[in-house]
């Protein structure tokens, strides 16, 4: 038996992937343990998982400096390449430095065999290294490891605000330490990353589902109770709360009002003061299961949204609004499984006309079904599992069968 | 309208006004007619052109250039505050010393 940590940011996307390999682990009989700022994380933990959270005594004022970047990553407007410098310099930099001390004081008392962290969190590689712990990496948002050939300074500069970081906690290296040496795990498969070919410890174990036994509740019978027109869903994440939310919905709005399809929305139903008949908005959805009655997905661009729509393939309009969003949404033009707008200059009837388009064309949903197989084929949360048994060391443990979870 | 072979050099305005047809072929035309697209609009706050769309402009002016303008080693080399504050008349003058 090993005993894992997972260190993970307050953001859906990045510990949700977590979830699912961790609750594989903990059944296979491993001990896990989450380290993380969100106290609410513990509500969505695996059974028998531990939450660690990361918390400052009141008196220790330099730590408790509120978390102000989380906040400010839900209302500052950004966008394009200013958007990856706002990232860095005002969220992933303080962050980092903020949760650096707590992840070492859990690490030296939890004592785990490895070290689970999220590429965003480099705080956790830094910590792990420092403390001669082993740490692999959790690549959520894979558009992070990929350098554009074009743009090749913009991922430098991601680096050097890594290294300089790395530099002020006490560790000498002149590069990036955020993806581990030993393993990365990229939720993703090879086919929908794209280039460039990867080193062997790069893993592609394809996205990780990890299904809730939640009870959001879901107008179901009304959902049902329409046949006769397509659905779609919409959705711009949990990330997202600025000005331009409301203006967004108002074009959904604007775009599917009396038209022949079904529209679930997830946002606050205050956002707008009158929604059309056919929308059926909620602010939480059981999205893994409205998902296979659906035709298509209107959304930003987040990788889990995306891939959660692949694996069932549906076909997407992608809308990306800032970070690796754009790169998210260049993957599904090029691969086939959708259409992109851009975020900024749409207008209600391009975005009617796309989803027609992704709705009546047959490439597009075929496209994103030879996806789903190339997700499959990738392995998911047992192949992921396994790994992180390996990397554990206790390859004397019995791995777990590879289908029971497929 | 990659394939033009262009014969001789272009002046300032020829170039700009290619650049503004690459433009709009990334963003569509009925966007670009609504944009007010001159030497001072930057691409990341008045056009607001992603990562990828800079890219696609950038094959579309390495197309039409071919081998004449090293405008991808140009853009390479831009750091990212030089990215963000990158301006179509920075293009435009680039091209025309190139040439």
């Amino acid at each position: 038996m090993a005993r894992f940590i997972c260190i993970v940011p307050p953001l859906t996307g990045h510990v949700n992937p977590t979830l699912g390999v961790g609750a594989a682990l903990l059944e296979a009989g491993h001990e896990v343990a989450w380290i993380s700022l969100d106290e609410s994380l513990k509500d969505r933990l695996p059974k028998g998982a531990q939450l660690l959270l990361i918390s400052y005594t009141e008196d220790d004022r330099e730590a408790q400096q509120s978390l102000q970047y989380l906040d400010v990553i839900t209302k500052k407007v950004v966008y394009g390449v200013d958007s990856i410098k706002f990232l860095y310099e005002e969220v992933l930099i303080p962050l980092n430095r903020h949760c650096y001390r707590g992840i070492s004081e859990w690490l030296r008392e939890y004592k785990p065999d490895l070290v689970i962290t999220d590429h965003e969190l480099f705080a956790g590689a830094i910590a792990a290294v420092q403390l001669g712990i082993p740490y692999v990496t959790s690549v959520t948002a894979p558009a992070a490891i990929q350098i554009m050939d074009e743009l090749p300074k913009v991922y430098e500069w991601e680096q050097n605000q890594i290294v300089a970081l790395q530099k002020e906690l006490g560790l000498r290296a002149e590069k990036s330490i955020a993806s581990s040496d030993l393993l990365n795990l990229v939720f993703t498969s090879q086919e929908f990353f794209g280039k460039p070919k990867m080193p062997e410890h790069y893993k592609f174990v394809g996205p990780v589902i990890y299904k809730r036994e939640g009870t959001t509740g879901f107008d179901w019978q009304r959902f049902h109770e329409i046949t006769d027109r397509p659905r779609i869903l919409v959705s711009i994440g949990t990330t997202f709360n600025h000005e331009h939310k409301k203006a967004f919905f108002e074009k959904v709005t604007e775009a599917f009002a009396e038209a022949p399809v079904t529209v679930v929305v997830i946002c606050e139903p205050t956002l707008v003061e009158q929604w059309p008949e056919n929308f059926l908005v909620q602010l939480n959805i059981p999205q893994l299961e409205v998902l296979p009655y659906l035709d298509a997905v209107v959304c930003h661009g987040g990788h889990n949204t995306v891939c959660e729509s692949i694996s069932h393939g549906k076909p997407l309009v992608v809308i990306p609004i800032a970070y690796d969003q754009s790169h998210v949404a260049g993957r599904v033009v090029d691969t086939g499984a959708g259409m992109r707008l851009n975020f900024n200059r749409f207008k209600a009837k391009h975005l009617r006309e796309a989803v027609y388009e992704v709705l009546t064309q047959p490439g597009y949903s075929a496209a994103a079904a030879a996806l789903s197989q190339s997700f499959v084929a990738a392995g998911g949360t047992a192949t992921a599992a396994n790994l992180l048994i390996k990397a554990a060391g206790s390859h004397h443990e019995p791995l777990l069968s590879t289908h029971r979870y497929v | 309208m990659d394939t033009i072979v262009t014969a001789g050099k272009l002046n300032n305005e020829e170039i700009f006004n290619l650049l503004k047809q690459f433009i709009t072929e990334v963003i569509g035309e009925e966007f670009a007619e609504e944009m007010d697209i001159s030497m001072e609009s930057s691409f990341n706050k008045d056009l607001e052109m992603d990562s990828i769309e800079i890219v696609a402009f950038s094959e579309k002016i390495k197309a039409h250039f071919g081998d004449k303008i090293d405008f991808t080693g140009w853009l390479s080399d831009m750091d990212i505050d030089q990215l963000i504050a990158l301006k179509l008349g920075m293009i435009v003058k680039f091209i025309e010393t190139c040439q």
